[in-house]
């Protein structure tokens, strides 16, 4: 089998490598709990690219309007048929946000239309436990962006199994430090992160 | 009465009679046609087709009755042929009639006219003893053929009279048979209003292909009782229509399924295919690529065409203005130049964006877009939009580093228009070559060659300015050159010399553009290719050899196209990689909270198409045995397979209609196998997964 390679996925519009460190920072995660064999370092793929093929996960994030061009979205259909999953995250955490409206417009016309994901799903057991669903962020606790908490991850279900999770709670920031500095927290804040991938790779 | 009074008589009531008859033979022959031809119908089915026919038939037929006996009795009109009739009848008349009429003279026909007037008594027998025969017959046929058709069932004489898909429901049932409530059945598709699309019945469908949202009905034989219909697993109600007609209504659904109809242990399986309503298409014509303004001023024509395939409601172009850096971002959202189409399917947008009216400041970025919106009121609307174009204007700090060319009309397309026409003069010049003098052949190749020349100082001038270098540097040390200057022009190394050294990459590293190669050499590279293909063309047609600069400068053509269509530049730079230390991590690593449960590899994802082969061959090994089973089993099939391969949906639907209608279906079927099994797997992407 191959190493699990960490996806970052390139876009046209936008600002799609605003979360440069959560790469990394998965990447050690999953190499601190898990047996999976991975890549040391993650790679950046452009959307229209065949290259993603080769790859089962890919996290999107960014500030800015996501406008996929024709081959973007004929290559993000493809790949999601063929069971890839892709993860998106909000890094304005604003749900009014031209980010959040632009990039849920073009899940919708690529995967269909994104459900609120239940806190009960088997996501939050895939690895860790989550009983009471994704867990918050600091930019949601300290009330900034659209200041609230969102509750529920929202995704698009193809025969019950994920193929595109979305989050506007904004983990880009939330896991956006050296993984270095991992040591001085008390609680990891990347191990939803672990599950994500865990879940892409076993479902 | 004198005897040209008698004639005058007689001649009117054997006229009318000879119309009477007329009407009445045209009437039965008419009456015949239709009854015989529905006797038929109700006998053996005639095809629609011939059923449009027998109306026409039978009035086409009447009246060619009609004008035959009119014509048989044309004699009525003269009155000598009629006197020379009653004298034939009346022999005691002995011609007076006859000769009374002749003879001018009243004296002369005074006797005449005694004579005729003793006979008249005698003239009326003949008289109405021909009127009667003339009625009486067509009387007689036109009552048979009306009882004919009136004792046919009532169907019957309007399935021939007005023919349409929907009466084969009125068809007798085969005699000695518990009618069938399954088979015929004919289906009424009602598209959406806003589709403009007329309604169009089908009869006896294995599958019902219509637009999303339209109104079907489907209606059979038969008392509604006991009959169930179900698509997918939700009920339907089915409803009497009269005493014997059943109909289930319905609307078109998104996604295809299948229309289950039950009759006790019997099942009927209808395809229902809907056919959805594409949005509309918007290209963005104008602007035709993302750019970069160095000050928000000024008019930028935006032109889009929109197309939709039932009518647009209006298009329109959207705009987004992102402010901000790093973590802070604000935007602003709004439209211009909205056209209400009003139904048209191909409209076209023309508007511009006066920058200024935005407030634009540094590090602003415009998302300019089309979006067409249909008239879909059922559902929709469909709304499409174009690409995207971003229009930035760049900070400060940015100037030197942002190097995006300006909007249309972009040097490089220039180029490729005067390239073209070098080509076609250099192509010309070597087609009349063999008849023109080498001296006049090398004068020619070198004014084609002066003018290659000159258009590869323009692209060197292109790709200097993307360099970031003086614009004018190659092109006047190229003017310089042919005025005997002392410097010469720059040679492709020593250009890719210069973008190694704009761009930081290794010489010797540049030819190849590997991973590691910057952006603003990856964007260049087409162009550097085109540089050293318009070189190697000139050096040929300097030395009058149009025929060996050719493929160079068809080169050159196709490498500048693909510097035209070359993807997006990233010009965000390069992200810091961060390479994690797993054997580290892996011996310091903790494992708390954990799950314990035990978990398996799931199934490969691409197994689908492999279990539609399985379910075909299931299928195909039902069909001798129980054909009425394989059918729904293959019709079940096309319900999954119209989604995502549509290919084998319509062998499938092409082998199912020959299955019902007892056609031979293997070449459908052999074709629905091939296509189910796919071309032959070669594994070329690595397994994905974990560890486990």
């Amino acid at each position: 089998m191959s190493p699990f390679t960490f996806v970052t996925l390139q876009y046209s519009s936008g600002d799609w490598d605003s979360a440069p460190l959560v790469p990394a920072n998965l990447i050690d995660s999953v190499a601190r709990y898990t047996s999976l064999d991975v890549l040391p370092t993650g790679v950046m793929v452009p959307l229209s690219s065949s290259d993603l093929m080769r790859y089962p996960f890919a996290f999107l994030t960014g500030h800015l309007p996501v406008r996929f061009t024709d081959a973007e979205r004929a290559r993000l259909t493809t790949w999601l048929d063929r069971g890839g999953l892709l993860f998106v995250d909000d890094h304005n955490h604003d749900v009014d946000g031209a980010f959040h409206k632009t990039v849920t417009e073009e899940i919708g016309r690529v995967a269909g239309p994104l459900v609120n994901l239940p806190n009960t799903h088997s996501l939050y057991s895939a690895f860790f436990s989550f009983p009471d669903g994704p867990p918050t962020t600091s930019q949601e606790l300290n009330g900034w962006g659209d200041n609230l908490v969102h509750k529920n991850l929202q995704a698009v279900l193809v025969r019950d199994r994920i193929v595109v999770l979305y989050s506007s709670k904004d983990y880009s920031s939330e896991w956006g430090f050296h993984p270095e500095n991992k040591r001085f927290q008390s609680i990891d804040p990347t191990r939803f992160g672990v599950n994500v991938i865990v879940y892409a790779l076993t479902r | 009465m004198t005897a040209a009074e008698q004639v005058r008589s007689t001649r009117t009531v054997l006229s009318a009679a000879a119309v009477l008859s007329a009407l009445l033979w045209g009437a039965a022959v008419a009456l015949a046609t239709v009854g015989m031809a529905a006797l038929t119908d109700w006998i053996v089915a005639l095809p629609q087709g011939a059923r449009r026919l027998v109306l026409a038939a039978g009035i086409i037929g009447g009246i060619m009755a009609a004008a035959t006996v009119l014509w048989r009795a044309r004699r009525v009109r003269s009155a000598e042929r009629v006197a020379l009739w009653l004298e034939e009848r009346v022999p005691a008349l002995r011609y007076s009639l006859v000769t009374a009429l002749e003879v001018c003279d009243a004296e002369a026909r005074e006797p005449l006219e005694r004579d005729v007037a003793k006979a008249l008594a005698t003239v009326a027998a003949p008289t109405r003893a021909a009127v009667l025969k003339a009625i009486v017959p067509p009387a007689i046929a036109v009552t048979a053929s009306a009882l004919l058709t009136a004792t046919l069932p009532a169907g019957m004489i309007a399935r021939v009279r007005h023919p349409n898909p929907s009466d084969i429901l009125e068809r007798r049932a085969p005699a000695g048979r518990p009618l069938d409530r399954l088979a015929p059945l004919v289906a009424t598709v009602t598209p959406p209003a806003y589709t403009g699309l007329a309604s169009a019945t089908v009869t006896d469908p294995s599958s019902i292909a219509a637009i999303q949202g339209s109104r079907v009905a489907v209606a059979g034989r038969g008392t509604s009782e006991g009959l169930d219909a179900w698509i997918g697993d939700s009920s339907r109600t089915i409803v009497p229509t009269r005493s014997d007609r059943w109909q289930v209504e319905f609307a078109m659904p998104r996604i295809p399924m299948g229309l289950r109809l039950r009759d006790g242990n019997r099942e009927r399986l209808i395809v229902l295919e809907p056919r959805p309503d594409s949005v509309p298409v918007v290209t963005l014509e104008l602007p035709p690529r993302d750019t970069v303004v160095r000050a928000p001023r000024g008019r930028l024509p935006i032109v889009a065409q929109a197309h939709d395939d039932f009518g647009l409601d209006a298009v329109w172009v959207e705009l987004i203005v992102s402010s901000g850096e790093g973590e802070k971002f604000t935007f602003r959202t709004g439209t211009i130049g909205r056209v209400d189409a009003a139904g048209a399917r191909d409209v076209t947008l023309r508007t511009e964006l006066r920058l200024d009216s935005l407030a634009l400041g540094a590090g602003d970025i415009v998302h300019v877009r089309a979006v067409g919106r249909d008239r879909n009121d059922v559902t929709g609307p469909g709304v499409g939009a174009s690409e995207t174009r971003a229009i930035r204007i760049p900070r400060r700090g940015e100037y030197d580093s942002v190097m995006v060319e300006a909007a249309p009309p972009p040097d490089v397309e220039q180029s490729q228009i005067s390239q073209r026409m070098l080509i076609t003069l250099a192509e010309a010049l070597q087609h009349r070559r063999p008849t023109l003098p080498r001296s006049t052949v090398v004068a020619e190749s070198r004014a084609i060659g002066a003018d290659q020349a000159r258009l590869r100082r323009h692209v060197g001038n292109v790709i200097f300015a993307r360099l970031g270098r003086e614009p004018s540097g190659e092109e006047s040390q190229g003017e310089e050159q042919e005025a005997g200057g002392g410097n010469a022009p720059l040679t492709p190394q020593q250009l890719l010399a210069a973008a190694d050294s704009a761009t930081q990459v290794t010489a010797g590293a540049a030819t190849d553009f590997g991973e590691d190669e910057s952006p603003v050499v990856a964007v260049n590279r087409p162009l550097l290719e085109a540089y050293g293909a318009m070189w190697d063309a000139t050096r040929a047609l300097d030395i009058g050899e149009p025929g060996e600069a050719l493929p160079h400068m068809r080169a050159a053509l196709a490498a500048m196209e693909r510097a035209r269509a070359a993807e997006r530049l990233y010009l965000r730079g390069k992200v810091p990689t961060v390479i994690v230390d797993l054997n580290r991590v892996r011996l310091a690593g903790k494992l708390e909270g954990a799950g314990s449960s035990v978990r398996t590899p799931d199934a490969r994802l691409d197994t689908t198409r492999a279990q539609r082969a399985a379910r075909l061959e299931r299928a195909l090994d039902l069909l001798a045995a129980n054909p009425s089973a394989s059918l729904d089993s293959l019709l079940a099939l096309r319900v999954d397979a119209l989604g995502r391969e549509p290919a084998l949906a319509a062998a499938l639907g092409r082998a199912t209609e020959a299955l019902r209608t007892g056609q031979s279906a293997t070449e459908a079927l052999l074709l629905a196998r091939r296509i189910a099994g796919g071309e032959p797997l070669q594994s070329t992407t690595p397994l994905w997964g974990g560890a486990w």
